[in-house]
């Protein structure tokens, strides 16, 4: 009976050991997580398939950095809590870097510039947030768009899950006025919804914004290979490339 | 077969209503309702960073769940109140349109029904965000309190309406004096469950932007980061006003079945 339990138990932690082996053999892989609504940085093309800026860049990262990258669709609400609980390693999902994030989590070296940008209807008047006094104005709940407009004086302002939802709203007329990053701003205004929605505005609210990629405090291991990556990749010109294949200009 | 008189209709999907004999400090509402009101009365005293933020970032949220509960509830019934009669009708067509609308609304998860509503219907009329929220809820309720309406008058002993019938009443007459009147009987506790399911199921509209207490709490966890407290904050606040609900539910059905006690 003993021997049996003790073969038992040598055999339990013999697969464990097994399971663990091809792990340690292959090179590293850093799982990412994006939100797949935030087009042209991240978002899902009619194959189902993960595309977008970031995804190219995390690709490109990891193919100069040497590791495999998996990436998760993941949505917004919730992000930074699944990345403190560990179910993936880093965030690749357009993360301004900003003073109250880097409070609880390290980001690598920015790898996009954006601002802010004020989208109306194309028969709106309105060319500033202050033209907005007491009207609704939208944007991605948890984002530097949001907190525009939750600090600006005299507005509604309502919080959505995507991006797409707000500008749907705006586009039937629920909102007066949507902002978020320019790029996508652009990108829905120039392209998804060309014929009702314009830009009126980039916002100068101070300093520009940079993307990052999040990662846990102190995992230092996983931010070091990034930023060898994105480094090799900016010495390149990959990321010229990249801004030229999804954003133009 | 007719002797299965039962009065009690059971939809489980509400809350546990407690029972009223259940009248002991150490049952399970007791406990629940403690615990409740304690954890939020001891969190934001004893840390109030960031347990007291929160508590004062949702009571508008609180106001908008309750208004968009009892406008829905209101629609539900009236909406319940058609179906119910139009599935016990004669007329083929009204009884065709009442059976088909049940069936089409219980087959449609409700999550859906809002998208539909709030983004399908949006691009046809414009509907504000808080008045598309209740048209969904009560589309939805309503055929299940037409459901519980209909069970309601079935459980009413044909020998009423018999009665009634053979004392020159018409039909219409029947059912407004003598049916329907009995049927409330049967039927308010059931309803008093939906509401507190429904209160609870308004918690999806916070998907359209609605701002209840759901998407308040989602805001500050959003830019605060602070996903434990605020979730132990929503749930608790969601528990105290169920178990409150539930426990008037409890009253009025054991006031309600005066008859049955003698």
């Amino acid at each position: 009976m003993i021997t049996r339990f003790i073969t038992l138990i040598v055999s339990f932690f013999a697969s464990i050991f097994m399971l663990c082996q091809p792990v340690v053999a292959a090179e590293k892989t850093i799982v990412f997580a994006s939100d797949a609504t935030w087009p042209p940085m991240e978002f899902v093309d009619e194959q189902k398939n993960l595309v977008g800026y970031a995804i190219d860049m995390v690709h490109a990262i990891a193919k100069e950095a040497g590791f495999k990258a998996e990436i998760k669709n993941t949505a917004w609400d919730g992000i930074f809590a699944g990345l403190a609980a560990g179910k993936y390693d880093a965030i690749a999902s357009s993360v301004s870097i900003t003073e109250d994030r880097k409070k609880s989590m390290d980001f690598s070296e920015p790898y996009y510039t954006v601002r802010q940008a004020l989208i109306v209807r194309k028969d709106s008047n309105a060319t500033t947030l202050d033209d907005l006094k007491g009207q609704k104005v939208g944007g991605q709940i948890g984002t530097t768009g949001y907190f525009t407009i939750k600090n600006a004086s005299g507005l509604e302002a309502k919080s959505y899950d995507e991006i797409g939802l707000a500008m749907e709203d705006l586009n039937v007329g629920r909102l007066a006025a949507v902002v978020c990053d320019d790029p996508v701003a652009a990108n829905y205004a120039l392209k998804r919804y060309k014929d009702s929605l314009k830009i009126v505005q980039i916002i100068e609210g101070g300093e520009v914004e940079q993307y990052g990629f999040a990662v846990n405090k102190g995992n230092d291991e996983t931010l070091e290979l990034l930023n060898r990556g994105l480094s090799l990749v900016k010495e390149k010109g990959i990321d010229k490339e990249l801004q030229l294949k999804w954003i133009g200009q | 077969m007719n002797e299965q008189k039962s009065s009690q209709i059971e939809v489980g999907d509400g809350a546990a209503i407690p029972r009223r004999d259940d009248r002991g400090l150490v049952s399970a509402w007791w406990i629940a309702l403690t615990g409740a009101v304690s954890l939020l009365i001891l969190l934001p005293l004893l840390k109030p960073d960031p347990y007291l933020a929160i508590v004062r970032f949702i009571p508008d949220g609180v106001v908008i769940t309750f208004k968009v509960t009892v406008s829905s509830i209101i629609l539900a019934i009236i909406i319940g109140l058609l179906t119910g009669l139009g599935r016990i009708s004669r007329n083929r067509i009204i009884n065709l349109i009442a059976s088909l609308y049940v069936e089409v609304v219980r087959g449609i998860p409700l999550l859906v029904q809002l998208f539909y509503i709030y983004f399908a219907l949006g691009r046809i009329v414009r509907v504000p965000d808080i008045a598309a929220a209740i048209i969904a809820m009560a589309f939805c309720y309503g055929a299940y309190m037409g459901e519980v309406i209909r069970a309601g008058i079935k459980s009413i002993d044909r020998g009423q309406s018999e009665a009634s019938r053979s004392l020159g009443f018409s039909r219409h007459q029947t059912m407004m004096y003598i049916v329907l009147p009995q049927a409330w009987r049967t039927i308010l506790p059931p309803v008093g469950n939906e509401f507190i399911a429904l209160l609870k199921d308004t918690s999806l509209v916070s998907i359209l932007a609605v701002s209840d207490i759901l998407r308040r709490g989602r805001e500050y966890a959003a830019e605060s980061f602070n996903y434990f407290e605020t979730y132990t904050i929503i749930a608790l606040v969601y528990l105290l006003i169920t178990l409150i609900l539930s426990k008037g539910i409890s009253i009025m059905e054991y006031r309600l079945s005066h008859y049955e006690r003698r």
